[in-house]
């Protein structure tokens, strides 16, 4: 119907939720760039680059790439949490996602239920009790109590995009190739991994990005000791201020979301449904 | 080895870990909200002692309206936004294939990065503030509405309506395209009025399909932490601050009562579910609920 007029004409309902979504970075980078901004320009009257010289300390942007600021062990940090994580689900998940889709069970529905629940369930709570569980255990303040908890999180929704790989798979190609002779084997090597791994590959960057986003579970478990990019974040605006260094934080927090909207997202796309 | 078993065999690694992880961590919370915890050298399970203690906080009441109120509000924003940005959505058509990925930023990133947004543009001092003075509103910062660090403040809700809006959206765009116009265009044919296909044909197909999306929305926003505990207006804070910060303190009684305060967020969630199972017999159902947390 009038569709096709749409098209043509820009939406302004769109236009406006749009700006509402992508303005507010704009700021973000001005502060970051910002060494005076008195109240009530709006502009900073100082750039950052202009006195970079002057004085005896990194600034701003000097200072977040240098080793002072902590800032490339804690990306460091959160991409091998992020990628432990993420290797572990692949395993977990990988056998269960193809008797999920390939079989029916009674109690299927219910287990599926079961990989909803985490979606419910308050960061907080979680975080509390792993804490009274790993202090005994000696888990607190490392690294492998961290990947464990991360799982919770993970876990649904590599789930979720393993079993529309499945889905979407077919076993057609598969059944071509055994007629032609092929052992399973090679129907394995040549036919259904080539055909997963586009889907998993998907699945490993969208839980890397879950799990590389992961703050309150991090800073529960974590107890300080283990740095990420988002406790980091945290421990420069916990007090309510953004200062040019917590924004050129807030700039780097958001490096892994943005690469991956920017590489991956079309191909994600494909995966999201699931029932 | 039988079929059936293989499956099982296949599905165990990972139930076993989910089971372990989720069932036994819950069942913990609430054994230690009840009094069961040995390493803080208490083991008095079972007892109400600590949900008492709870009551018995100063401002629990407020706490418990105050997270409610942020989570209501935000939620049935996000709801009522991300419908209308679903629509838009639907209407652009597939012709502008970066719509349909750039509006999914916000999913991509941490909440902290939406604080921080939100501190430089609605603080005191912030751009909007600094707007105002140009335009000869206000004289000086304090002048600038309370939106952060107040009670009740916009500033926590704008936190979730910039993260959860696109969420919703998302959800509700899998919906509406998998819905097909069958039934709209069979309704058009017999007459029926523009809101009468809005109300009998498009709303009953769309809500079942967007009640998981929210109850997530809504569970995240209850028991979320960083947006109240950075842009909150202090004591009384919402009750996963509250849980916190009994849980630093040094006294590890009151450990326990945080963790009572979390378990009491988590009654709320299930009486909300079981609600929301009665509307909707396909909360569980996973279609719907789109990606970013």
């Amino acid at each position: 119907m009038d569709a096709k007029r749409a098209n043509r004409r820009p939406n302004f309902l769109l236009i406006a939720l749009y700006v509402l979504i992508v303005a507010p970075v704009v700021p973000v980078i001005i502060q970051s760039l910002a060494f005076q901004w008195h109240w009530p320009d709006l502009l900073p009257s100082v750039w950052w680059w202009s006195v970079r010289g002057d004085v005896a300390f990194p600034l701003a942007w000097d200072y977040l790439l240098s080793p002072y600021s902590h800032v490339f062990s804690a990306a460091g940090n959160t991409l091998f949490i992020s990628i432990s994580v993420t290797l572990l689900a692949l395993v977990l998940c990988l056998p269960a996602a193809k008797v999920l889709v390939s079989h029916d069970f009674q109690w299927k529905q219910q287990v599926l239920a079961l990989f909803t629940l985490p979606l419910i369930l308050p960061e907080m709570t979680l975080g509390l009790a792993f804490l009274a569980i790993f202090i005994p255990m000696g888990l607190a303040g490392t690294y492998t109590g961290i990947i464990i908890a991360h799982l919770i999180p993970v876990l649904p929704y590599m789930m979720r995009v393993l079993v529309s790989v499945y889905k979407n798979l077919g076993h057609d190609y598969e059944e071509q190739a055994r007629l032609l002779g092929a052992s399973s084997w090679q129907v394995m090597r040549h036919i259904t991994i080539p055909m997963l791994l586009p889907g998993i590959l998907a699945g490993c960057l969208f839980t890397l990005l879950v799990s590389s986003n992961i703050f309150l579970l991090t800073f529960l478990v974590g107890q300080g000791s283990v740095e990420t990019l988002p406790t980091l974040l945290f421990a420069k605006m916990g007090g309510g201020s953004l200062d040019a260094t917590g924004a050129g934080l807030t700039l780097i927090a958001m490096v892994p979301g943005v690469l991956l909207l920017l590489t991956t997202e079309r191909r994600i796309r494909d995966y999201q449904r699931m029932d | 080895m039988n079929r059936t078993t293989r499956q099982w065999l296949a599905l165990l690694p990972v139930l076993s870990v989910m089971l372990l992880l989720i069932l036994g961590i819950s069942l913990y919370a609430v054994a230690q909200s009840l009094g069961y915890a040995p390493i803080y050298g208490i083991d008095a399970f079972p007892t109400l002692h600590y949900y008492d203690l709870l009551w018995q906080q100063t401002g629990f009441w407020q706490s418990m309206g105050l997270t409610l109120y942020y989570a209501v509000i935000a939620t049935v924003l996000a709801l009522i936004l991300g419908f209308f940005l679903a629509l838009a959505l639907v209407k652009q058509g597939r012709n502008h294939a970066w719509i349909h990925t750039l509006y999914k930023f916000p999913l991509m990133v941490p909440y902290l990065v939406a604080i921080a947004m939100v501190i430089l543009i609605f603080g005191q001092g912030g751009l909007l503030a600094r707007l105002s003075f140009a335009l000869g509103w206000i004289d000086s910062p304090a002048g600038f509405a309370d939106v952060l660090y107040s009670h009740y403040g916009w500033g926590i809700i704008i936190v979730y309506l910039w993260k959860q809006v696109p969420f919703m959206a998302l959800s509700i765009y899998v919906v509406l395209m998998g819905m097909g116009n069958d039934t709209d265009e069979a309704a058009l044919l017999l007459g029926a009025r523009r809101w009468q296909r809005w109300l009998y044909v498009v709303l009953p197909q769309v809500i079942p399909g967007i009640t998981s999306a929210t109850l997530i929305c809504f569970a995240f926003n209850l028991g979320a932490f960083e947006a109240p505990f950075i842009l909150g207006g202090g004591f009384p804070d919402t009750l996963p601050v509250m849980a916190w910060r009994l849980f630093t303190d040094s006294d590890y009684n009151n450990r326990l009562t945080g963790m009572a305060a979390m378990v009491v967020i988590g009654l709320v969630l299930l009486l909300l579910i079981a609600i929301a199972g009665r509307l909707s017999r396909r909360v569980f159902q996973w279609q719907g609920a789109g990606h970013g947390r």
